[in-house]
């Protein structure tokens, strides 16, 4: 078989020669020859030299044996700066790492989840001890770093919150309204959006935005001073980077979340009432109905259920960036993994205190 | 090495937002010569630099490469220019979500019409040259500072380009590594005919690499001296070139 390189063997040029002529010269055996003529190639770039190495590799895998005009010592030069036999396996016969057994990945996968609960457990365990060493010398928490947090969390949270939870509302009343006025009751919407928006969803939209905003904020924040070998720098400081970082940021999400409800259930309650009164229920009467329906619990577990739902938030988000890789897209992971296990957490939480409220009758 | 030149910088003010940091800079690179940029910090190395790899626009003055003009030019001559070189960046720049293979892969994917396997031989041979081709399936995380420059190397070099840009690639690495990236840059000059520009004020690497050097001064702020490192540190009468060379504080 005679194989004529191009004149100019650089990428352009290889790559039509890659795909109509190297099929024919895997199909050569030990009982054949080639002849390679290089003589009139005038210059060559990595992808011609490429296209030598895969010629001679051929050649060694098959056993056929290849004669070369080689008058410009182009392909002498590229023998001389690659040795075939580096090249002759497969890069994915070559490479253990990459592992496609379905078990080996599921087994994998499941270490990776086990490893995952046990840093989320140890660095809980780390932030108690820190919170309760902080009873007893308040002066160690960062209360500077935790106002700069309470304020991006929570005021200027504030926008979009009184948005969500104004929407919230409006859409609540318009849908309940539409099957109370199949019996006459409309008035009591004012009753069900009162309790809803106190019990059950204020605290829950509130969290989820939380979650959305700051949550995955703490992560990347955190993350990226991980990557920066910033928290190393803490650490050999001797300052606890739990203490340092991650115990201002879960005390300005536990202490803001229960504010941000209240504005968010404020919101909802005069998106209700913008719905009700263009039903022809008056706005007093609305009023008096929401205030009979919010009973002093009915207050308190809406601000114990945020309290809780903020320190879940904070407390996934610092625990993801601790735990980021030393890449740009770790930080990327850590702050969607906080988002993700924030919004899961939340809703397992929020499953445990409405079980909790009906067995205590509350 | 020929006389051709490569790149001309003529009278070139660099800077950003209108201001200067450099002021009315001009020198010339030939084909084949390894040619150093030097000062001290901050004089203003890497933002010549950036604006001769096209990523920022000089405030004055003219930059070719190869003939093209990178700025000022049509979109078409600075494509053409942008064909020509490879950068590599003081962190290496790797992407940290590929292998090393798959960054070295990731011009040829954007750039030729190879198949997959051809391009993948490409680029391990690429590693092959920098000495990492058993570290093809690494992550940029898994390996070590000298590595990485190493791999942005690979990188750079999977266009063959005709010119290379280094930013700092000794800086912060150990003399043993920093030596052997130097030789590195040699061979690749040597076997793939390749002028390399770098920016660096490590002076084990400026007399072991490099051909030609400029010398930049804050104070001034402009070009000082021009030579051949041994040249400019046993013969410039210049105290600042002097001070440089022998490490002397001025």
């Amino acid at each position: 078989m005679n194989v004529t390189l191009p004149d100019i063997c650089t990428a352009e040029h290889v790559a039509e020669f890659w795909r109509t002529r190297l099929p024919e010269v895997t199909r050569l055996t030990h009982e054949d020859a080639m002849l390679l003529d290089a003589d009139r190639v005038t210059t060559c770039d990595g992808a011609g030299e490429a296209l030598i190495v895969e010629l001679y590799r051929c050649s060694a895998r098959q056993g056929f044996a290849i004669t070369c005009q080689d008058g410009q010592r182009i392909v002498a030069r590229t023998l001389s700066l690659f040795q075939i036999e580096r090249f002759t396996d497969d890069l994915e016969a070559a490479n253990p790492q990459r592992n496609t057994n379905t078990s080996v990945q599921l087994g994998m996968a499941t270490l990776r989840i086990w490893k995952d609960i046990c840093e989320q457990m140890a660095f809980l365990g780390e932030l108690t001890v820190s919170a309760l060493a902080l009873l007893i010398r308040p002066g160690r928490l960062r209360l500077r770093d935790t106002m700069l947090h309470f304020e991006r969390a929570g005021i200027d949270a504030l926008p979009i919150t009184l948005l969500i939870g104004f929407l919230l509302g409006l859409i609540l009343a318009f849908m309940s309204a539409t099957s109370f006025r199949q019996f006459g009751v409309e008035v009591y919407v004012a009753d069900l959006i009162a309790i809803g928006l106190f019990r059950e969803l204020g605290p829950l939209i509130t969290a989820i935005i939380l979650a959305g905003r700051s949550g995955s904020a703490f992560a990347a924040e955190i993350g990226t001073m991980k990557v920066n070998e910033e928290i190393d720098a803490l650490v050999t400081l001797g300052l606890p980077p739990v203490v340092f970082l991650a115990l201002p940021r879960v005390i300005a999400a536990t202490l803001v979340m229960p504010i941000l409800s209240i504005f968010a259930i404020i919101a909802g309650l005069i998106g209700g009432v913008v719905v009700i009164t263009s039903i022809g229920v008056p706005a007093t009467t609305y009023w008096q109905h929401v205030i009979n329906a919010t009973t002093l619990s009915n207050i308190l577990l809406g601000l114990l259920k945020s309290g809780v739902f903020g320190l879940l938030v904070g407390m996934v988000g610092c625990s993801h960036g601790m735990q980021t890789g030393r890449t740009a897209d770790a930080v990327g992971r850590a702050a969607t993994a906080a988002v993700v296990g924030s919004l899961i957490l939340i809703t397992i939480f929020d499953g445990i205190f409405a079980v909790l409220f009906y067995l205590l009758e509350i | 090495m020929s006389e051709e030149t490569v790149i001309s910088v003529e009278n070139v003010d660099a800077g950003y937002d209108n201001s200067a940091v450099l002021k009315d800079v001009s020198f010339t690179v030939r084909r084949g010569e390894v040619f150093a940029i030097l000062g001290g910090s901050g004089c203003g190395k890497s933002t010549l630099l950036k604006h001769m790899v096209g990523l920022t626009p000089p405030l004055k003055g003219e930059i070719r490469l190869m003939g093209d003009r990178i700025f000022g030019g049509s979109d078409e001559e600075r494509e053409h220019a942008l064909r020509h070189f490879g950068v590599t960046y003081q962190s290496g720049a790797l992407f940290g979500s590929m292998t090393l293979l798959e960054n070295v892969c990731l011009p040829l994917e954007s750039f030729t019409d190879l198949p997959r396997e051809a391009r993948t031989l490409v680029a391990e041979m690429k590693l092959e040259l920098v000495g990492l081709k058993d570290y093809a399936d690494c992550f940029p995380s898994d390996i070590s500072g000298g590595m990485k420059k190493r791999a942005a190397i690979a990188r750079a070099m999977a266009l063959d380009p005709a010119l290379l840009f280094l930013d700092e690639p000794s800086a912060g690495l150990d003399p043993v590594t920093s030596a052997g990236l130097d030789r590195l840059i040699l061979r690749m000059r040597d076997t793939k005919g390749v002028t390399v520009v770098m920016v660096t004020h490590e002076l084990p690497s400026i007399f072991s690499v490099a051909d030609r050097c400029i010398m930049l001064n804050k104070a001034t702020p402009s070009l000082i001296a021009e030579g051949t490192p041994v040249g400019l540190r046993d013969h410039s009468t210049d105290a600042i070139v002097h001070a440089f060379f022998n490490r002397e504080e001025n």
